[in-house]
């Protein structure tokens, strides 16, 4: 009684063996996707084209600002008090502000602080009777910067709004 | 006799840019026996060295090349399990390359379990003429997920930027390239600065931000046809694209509210939502694997932090997800939803960070001073970033299992990967 179930248990078990052998080969078959790519080369105007590495500071006036942050110092309002007297003196004189920020942290949140940076000293000119129409801001992030190097020195001046 | 052809071992198609370096790989992988494949020699050169350099890249695996088996063993038609269990093999892939016809290689491979001694795959492959790289990249995928059960992803692309000069002119390009740095094409060269690349999920359409016009712009543009087109027409900047995973919306930071806030572009219909309303910076969008919530980087608690919307739950005030440091940012989603990575700020130096929303620390997963942008492969399993040596960029990688890579530049300036989605 006892042999004879057990024959019959080996029986089973081949069987299961041989069962999930087979179901457990995993037969596949795929071709290749065919892509294809095409290359586009931007060709901008001379004229509008942002030329950082010929002309590093395309300014009178240039604002530095501490790591993460864009609070004026001291040393930046001074600059940007001439910055208004000149404007005073110039009723026609359009300006452009541009922020940028160092190479540390996210290209995106530098865009966005860049954009802090700027939109701080268009502040500044306001408050001391500059008209809103005559300042332009835009942020460059950390993208173009002044000076290359990892290292404070070289990052506390691509810290900065040029004004232009 | 065979032997002879080791000889005659070459390696094609080495002008690329970027050069694989596998730096660490993981205490315990899988060791694979890959034998010769039968057929045209080059070919199945080719197709071995690019197997074995996409398994050993995603740390899980160690390969064994016919010469590192038992001599007896490698031309058996029947597998002496016994003597690959010796050698500590788990896995035996043998295969037959047909390419009779020059423009059109077949590849037939099988699997082998060295334990259950049994076939447990068997496959086959049908190639396009010029795609080799792409065929052998698909063995690969194939024997990943026969033995790990994740998708491989050897098969899917990359997007970076690189930086050159042309004379005294910086050049700026937009490339794509196969995972592993190779075949690489330009998809835009440019004078101005790109950044932001990202992918549409069916990964025939990339969005990125150009400064061509002076002024940040979102572009969407078509892989195949080149055509392209700016993702919103206004006169501010606008950048931070992400496609929603369902591919109908696009996030993306606006700037014409006097501050960086997040909307959803509604890509047919064009329409606009606002997404996020304060003071502070908010950007860095991006969206959770089943499209219900978007994470994003605010500065809202004074230095930058991560948050994220439920966009089911409208006009509820965002959950701050990082708390640890006083810099974190450009985050997305685990495909798998139970984390998130992210750059991480950490006594002066920035990190790639992953943090499991299980827990309520987060682990560095990288260990340079200026690791940023963070790419998470479609299978979880591996993320590739940007790092700075030297002064110049270049890309690297680390795994889950804990490998690490790096796809150094032989030719200027790396940076901003974006790793495709699945492609076969």
């Amino acid at each position: 009684m006892y042999i004879q179930s057990k024959n019959r248990n080996i029986f089973y078990v081949s069987f299961l063996m041989f069962a999930v052998s087979c179901s457990t080969t995993n037969n596949t078959e795929e071709s290749v996707y065919n892509s294809t790519v095409s290359s586009v080369e931007v060709s901008v105007a001379e004229d509008s084209v942002v030329s950082y590495d010929e002309k590093p500071i395309t300014t009178n006036a240039v604002v530095y600002f501490d790591f993460d942050k864009f609070t004026l110092s001291t040393k930046s309002i001074q600059t940007l008090k001439s910055v208004v007297r000149a404007m005073n003196e110039n009723p026609d004189m359009l300006i452009t502000v541009s922020g940028h920020a160092d190479e540390r942290g996210t290209r995106e949140y530098n865009l966005a602080l860049g954009q802090r940076r700027g939109d701080a000293v268009k502040d500044y000119l306001l408050l001391n009777g500059i008209n809103d129409n005559r300042v332009t801001v835009k942020s460059f992030g950390e993208e173009y910067p002044l000076v290359t190097g990892s290292n404070e020195a070289s990052w506390s001046k691509n810290r900065r709004a040029e004004i232009n | 006799m065979k032997k002879i052809l080791y000889l005659f071992f070459v390696f094609l198609n080495l002008n690329a840019e970027l050069v694989l370096e596998i730096t660490e790989s993981s205490d315990n992988p899988y060791r694979i026996a890959i034998h010769d494949f039968d057929g045209q020699a080059l070919i199945s050169n080719e197709i071995s060295s690019i197997i074995k350099a996409d398994l050993q890249r995603t740390g899980e695996f160690s390969v064994l090349s016919s010469d590192e088996l038992l001599a007896e063993e490698t031309y058996q038609e029947e597998l002496n399990y016994k003597n690959y269990r010796l050698l500590g093999v788990d896995y035996i892939l043998k295969g037959i390359i047909d390419s009779k016809d020059e423009m059109n290689i077949t590849v037939s491979y099988d699997i082998y379990d060295s334990v259950k001694e049994k076939k447990i795959r068997s496959s086959k492959i049908y190639g396009i003429p010029n795609k080799t790289r792409q065929l052998a990249h698909y063995v690969s995928d194939g024997i990943y997920e026969e033995i790990t059960g994740l998708k491989g992803v050897s098969s899917t692309k990359m997007l970076y930027v690189s930086e050159g000069l042309a004379g005294s002119a910086k050049v700026y390009k937009l490339m794509l390239a196969d995972a592993d740095g190779m075949n690489e094409q330009t998809l835009l060269k440019s004078n101005s600065a790109i950044i932001s690349p990202s992918w549409s999920p069916d990964s025939k359409d990339i969005a990125y931000v150009s400064f061509e016009t002076g002024l940040a712009k979102v572009f969407i543009q078509n892989i195949a046809t080149g055509s392209r087109e700016v993702a919103v027409k206004n006169k501010y900047q606008i950048s931070s694209p992400a496609f929603s995973p369902d591919g109908k919306f696009l996030s993306l930071t606006l700037y014409q509210d006097g501050n960086a806030e997040i909307y959803i572009l509604n890509l047919e219909n064009k329409n606009l939502t606002r997404l996020t309303n304060h003071y502070s910076i908010d950007t860095e969008s991006s969206w959770s694997p089943d499209g219900k919530k978007i994470l994003f980087t605010s500065g809202r608690s004074g230095s930058p932090q991560l948050y994220e919307i439920d966009l089911l739950k409208f006009n509820t005030k965002p959950k701050r997800l990082t708390f640890d440091g006083n810099y974190n940012a450009k985050a997305s989603y685990l495909p798998s939803n139970e984390g998130i990575v992210f750059v991480q700020r950490n006594e002066g130096e920035f990190k790639i960070a992953l943090k499991y929303f299980n827990e309520n620390f987060s682990r560095p997963l990288t260990e340079s001073r200026l690791d940023e942008s963070p790419s998470i492969s479609p299978n979880g399993n591996v993320i590739v970033y940007a790092i700075k040596e030297d002064k110049v960029g270049l890309l690297a990688g680390v795994t889950l299992s804990g490998a690490k890579f790096r796809l150094p530049s032989s030719s200027g300036e790396v940076r901003e990967p974006s790793w495709s989605g699945y492609l076969r």
